[in-house]
């Protein structure tokens, strides 16, 4: 008999292993309970964003630095990029190190301003930016504000963060000396409404202002909106939408020629073209003395000054800031402190003497306020053309949902468009030419955005492979219209001036001269199977009852940059140059113009 | 339970009781200045000094010297770093906890390596433009800590290290053509000034100045327009202490938001100074109030620029900045940068930075330093654009509290400039 006691079967542990198996259950609970959070999140996130706003395909690229970085990046205007890459390049040649070691450098990017806004909002790939004015700062703080709004009784938070301005110049209408006097400068003070009236009575005078991508274009479209109330200030979301003012402004907008992009644009037409382009347009001051200095110098530019008019109710600055980011983590990583710091030195640089009167040549005001504007030296001093003493009076910068609101009612007052989209889908644009070009002609789609705006599409490979007439904007017509781009192939030869002739002639036969009419062809090479010579072309606008300007684009080397050359001389538009990188950038500039 | 298990819970009983008694040890013996981040002895002290924006071209003048004269604390070298901030940023920075200051339970010490690193940025001290921004930062934290964060006495107190107040700044040709035709300047004319509908012809001014325009800091970048708005408020009501009652009284913001609508630039994209007073000239402000030191510094730019001598007065009532040095005294900074901002308080308080920041325009904190005892002092310099060494009124508006400050910005933000 065995009388061991039997071994116990324990169907429970003791309570010491309780608390074991406990602890360890507690734990593994956490642990769990973390990863789902985090999956949760993760899902969260990927099916509604993490609050900042979608980035678009290419700008999801995830822009990083080093911790200890000291190399600033500046987003820069158009109008001002020359003149500081000038002075970035003399800061970095100065090798400035940071109290760490690390060498301080400026980079530039050039950025229309409403891009950089755009940008500023979520993760740029800039930690400074300079914008036209500082309208657009304001813009960013706005959107900022909204997208993260401050705890009840708490301050919000600002996206920008400390600035400066550097040069400022005031916006002006620059005008042919000849064209100024007949206007009745310098006798008699002269402004919007006087410039307006004259564009709506006489058909053939030219004037044109920027878009409103920037601070120029903007000015001029709310100075019209003042001129169609009748006041200086005190314009409100009510005054602008007025169905009076909707009208002088619409009346006013079917007398520009066309819209642009900018400054250099325009002066580079004007010294191309000279008197035939443009009697008067708007600009910044610097513009008109760049210009006059030029000629003065015996550069090929036709031999006539320009002056600036100073808009008798008022006008507004361009103040040229230069502003840092607070870039604080939330969508990649924070402003560092060598950045801060780079920031800093750099501004000091451009507030140096050296570097003030450098902006005073270029025919900017420097903020340095000992400068005198009048100096010997100066391109103040002994001018007519431009008068450091004005202007006398600013327009009120309304807040921003009313300059909102005006750029909103803009787009259906503005001048209608028609534009033929020219586009090559021969053998060569196979791959990534072709997945660029649809890209870029969805962009520009985007871009078009008036209610009386319609784009057609002619799609050319061995002739016409695909016409598409114009239609308007509205849900539908876009739709179809990005359909349409989205089933093009490439095949078959170039037969680029067959199908320039098709469009133009359509829009021959619609005749609306109410409108732009215009055409955008892009081909990446040689012309080999139109019937048509460019000598047709020549004829049909020759024979034109409506005014078609065309653009063309040469993409990428082997495109026939001569005969798009021809064709842009004869529609009496632009010749530029693209590559895969920056085609859709060009096709988004071209759409400013309409 | 068996000896085993006793054995076992009164091991875990007395650790427990040794690490409560440690930490309740530690709450009871805290001095705030000795409660910094335990770090070893480095070869060069760094701080940094938030500072408001009127007085940060002195204070930086004032840094870059300190650091170049190699003063140190307890043998290590001081390098001052000043960071140029709004009153009303800084508060909100401090408001959001934006630089990462600990929770009342954390402690430096228990922080990753870069978890610390962080707190290397952590300001030292700040200077703000107001005293009472000071109290509004501190009552901030006394919410989420239990405790101030900012002394207002001890070693560690805030101190003023300048002084100045908002007076009136105009262009010469537009201030005399009001005097003329409104009488004395005063809020009162502004609002005048402001509601008429024909603008300066009606004003006696010509019809190429256009519309009256009010120069005015934007009260969302700058404390000064909160401020000028108080200060406004004080006169409408004829006191100095403005509540949250008198504020929202919808005649007194009918009042104000006529006066306001003179304002040039309502998109925010500007803070709107004496310098852009004088940048832009008559063009963008015919006159307005402004800080004393930031138009004294300006005037030689506006005399230069436009040509026309500008004209100061000063108001009935007047709103005094005095630009507190304040030190942080929670852990994340060390006793070694605490002391080390003090010893730059010190500095700035000195005779001789005092003597300087009458250059800026700012009155001395330190009694010692009369307003002209500088040849350089812009007092001195610009008599005859009427500034005086005594302010001849003395009623000075009483600091207003959050609500105030609160009620007023929503009021601007929903009704002047959406």
């Amino acid at each position: 008999m065995n009388t061991s006691p039997k071994p116990k079967h324990r169907r429970f542990p003791a309570r010491g292993q309780f608390l074991i198996i406990g602890i360890v259950v507690f734990l593994l609970l956490c642990a769990c309970a973390t990863t789902t959070a985090r999956v949760g999140q993760w899902l969260v996130n990927s099916l509604v964003g993490d609050g900042l706003p979608a980035a678009h395909d290419d700008e999801t690229a995830f822009f990083t630095w080093a911790a200890n970085s000291s190399e600033l990046t500046v987003a820069v205007s158009p109008v001002m990029a020359e003149t500081l890459l000038a002075q970035a390049q003399a800061f970095n040649s100065r090798g400035l190190t940071t109290a760490d070691g690390e060498r301080m450098r400026v980079e530039l990017v050039t950025m229309p301003p409403q891009e950089m806004v755009a940008r500023a909002l979520q993760q740029p790939n800039f930690q400074a930016l300079a914008p036209d004015s500082s309208l657009w700062l304001g813009r960013i703080d706005q959107r900022w504000a909204e997208l993260f709004p401050a705890a009840e009784g708490s301050l919000a938070a600002r996206r920008v963060g400390e600035s400066t301005r550097y040069a400022v110049s005031p916006i002006v209408i620059a005008a042919w000396e000849d064209a100024a006097r007949q206007l009745g400068w310098p006798e008699q003070p002269i402004g919007w409404q006087e410039i307006q009236a004259r564009a709506t009575a006489d058909a053939n005078f030219k004037w044109n202002h920027p878009s409103t991508e920037n601070a120029v274009g903007m000015l001029a479209t709310l100075a019209e909106f003042y001129a169609g109330a009748g006041i200086t200030r005190g314009l409100t979301e009510e005054i602008a939408t007025r169905q009076a003012v909707l009208e002088y402004v619409r009346d006013v907008e079917a007398t520009v020629r066309f819209y642009g992009e900018g400054d250099q644009a325009i002066v580079q037409r004007l010294a191309d073209e000279g008197r035939n382009f443009l009697d008067v347009f708007v600009t910044q001051e610097q513009t008109v003395i760049a210009w006059n200095q030029n000629q003065d110098s015996g550069q090929t530019l036709p031999a006539e000054r320009l002056v600036a008019i100073y808009p008798k109710e008022g006008t507004l600055w361009a103040d040229h800031p230069l502003a840092l980011l607070e870039l604080d983590g939330r969508a990649g990583p924070a402003l560092t402190a060598n950045q801060r710091r780079a920031y800093r030195a750099f501004t000091e640089f451009l507030l140096d003497d050296e570097s003030q009167l450098a902006l005073l040549q270029a025919g900017y005001r420097p903020a340095d306020l000992t400068i005198d504007l009048n100096a010997a030296h100066s391109p103040f001093a002994n001018s007519e053309a431009v008068d450091a003493h004005q202007p006398q009076t600013v327009l009120q910068i309304p807040s921003t949902p009313v300059v909102d609101v005006v750029l909103n009612v803009w787009r259906y007052t503005k001048r209608p468009t028609n534009v033929y989209l020219v586009v090559d889908t021969s053998e060569s644009m196979e791959g990534d030419k072709l997945r660029r070009t649809k890209a870029a002609l969805q962009s520009f789609i985007a871009q078009i955005q008036g209610d009386r705006d319609r784009i057609g599409l002619v799609e050319f490979g061995s002739g016409v492979k695909h016409f598409d007439s114009l239609q308007f904007m509205d849900n539908d017509g876009r739709s179809q219209l990005l359909q349409v781009i989205e089933r093009m192939q490439a095949n078959g030869y170039t037969t680029l001036v067959d199908a320039v002739r098709t469009a133009y002639l359509d829009l021959q036969s619609i005749a609306d001269a109410d409108a732009i009419n215009a055409i955008v062809v892009m081909t990446d090479g040689q012309e080999n199977d139109s019937h048509y010579k460019p000598r047709d072309l020549q004829l049909a606008v020759r024979d034109a009852q409506v005014p078609v300007v065309i653009f063309t684009i040469a993409f990428g080397r082997d495109a026939d940059r001569s005969l798009l050359e021809e064709i842009a001389r004869i529609g009496g538009g632009q010749f530029r140059r693209a590559d895969e990188t920056d085609i859709e950038e060009l096709y988004r500039i071209i759409s400013t113009y309409f | 339970m068996n000896r085993t298990r006793l054995l076992f819970v009164a091991i875990i009983s007395v650790a427990v009781l040794l690490v409560i008694g440690t930490l309740v040890w530690g709450a009871l013996t805290r001095d705030p200045a000795n409660n910094g981040l335990t770090v070893p002895r480095p070869e060069r002290l760094q701080i940094r000094v938030i500072t408001a924006l009127p007085v940060e071209p002195w204070a930086r003048a004032a840094a870059d010297e300190f650091n170049a004269g190699e003063h140190a604390v307890d043998g290590v070298p001081i390098d001052v770093e000043i960071i140029a901030m709004d009153g009303l940023t800084a508060l909100g920075k401090w408001d959001r906890n934006d630089f990462a200051a600990l929770p009342a339970e954390v402690r430096p010490d228990d922080l990753t390596a870069e978890e610390q690193a962080v707190l290397d940025h952590f300001p030292t001290a700040w200077i703000p433009d107001s005293r009472y921004l000071v109290e509004l930062a501190n009552a901030s934290y006394k919410e989420r800590l239990g405790r101030d964060v900012f002394l207002s006495d001890g070693q560690y107190r805030a101190r003023p290290v300048a002084v100045s107040l908002f007076a009136w700044g105009f262009y010469n040709s537009r201030g005399k053509a009001l005097q003329e035709n409104l009488g004395e300047i005063s809020w009162s004319t502004m609002h005048d000034a402001a509601i008429a509908p024909a603008g300066w012809p009606e004003l006696g001014g010509e019809a190429a100045w256009g519309f009256f325009k009010l120069a005015i800091p934007d009260p969302r970048k700058n404390v000064g327009g909160l401020a000028t708005m108080i200060a406004a408020a004080g006169e409408y009501y004829n006191r100095t202490n403005i509540s949250v009652e008198d504020v929202t009284e919808p005649e007194f913001q009918t009042w104000l938001a006529e006066l306001m609508s003179a304002a040039t630039d309502l998109s925010g994209g500007s803070a709107y100074t004496a310098e852009d007073f004088a940048l832009f000239g008559y063009t963008a402000g015919d006159g307005g109030q402004f800080l004393e030191s930031d138009l004294l510094q300006n005037l030689q730019g506006i005399l230069t620029r436009w040509e026309e001598s500008p004209i100061i007065h000063y108001p009935k009532f007047i709103t005094w900045f005095d630009f507190p040095f304040t030190v942080w005294v929670g852990p994340e900074t060390s006793a070694l940068q605490k002391n080390a901002a003090l010893a730059f308080q010190r500095f700035l308080l000195s005779e001789a930075q005092q003597r300087k920041a009458l250059s800026f325009g700012l009155r001395p904190a330190n009694p010692n330093v009369p307003v002209d005892a500088s040849d350089d002092s812009l007092f001195v310099r610009w008599q005859e654009q009427g500034v005086q060494d005594v302010v001849p009124r003395t009623t000075a508006m009483r600091s207003p509290n959050r609500n105030v400050l609160l009620a007023l910005l929503r009021w601007y933000e929903l009704n002047v400039a959406p």
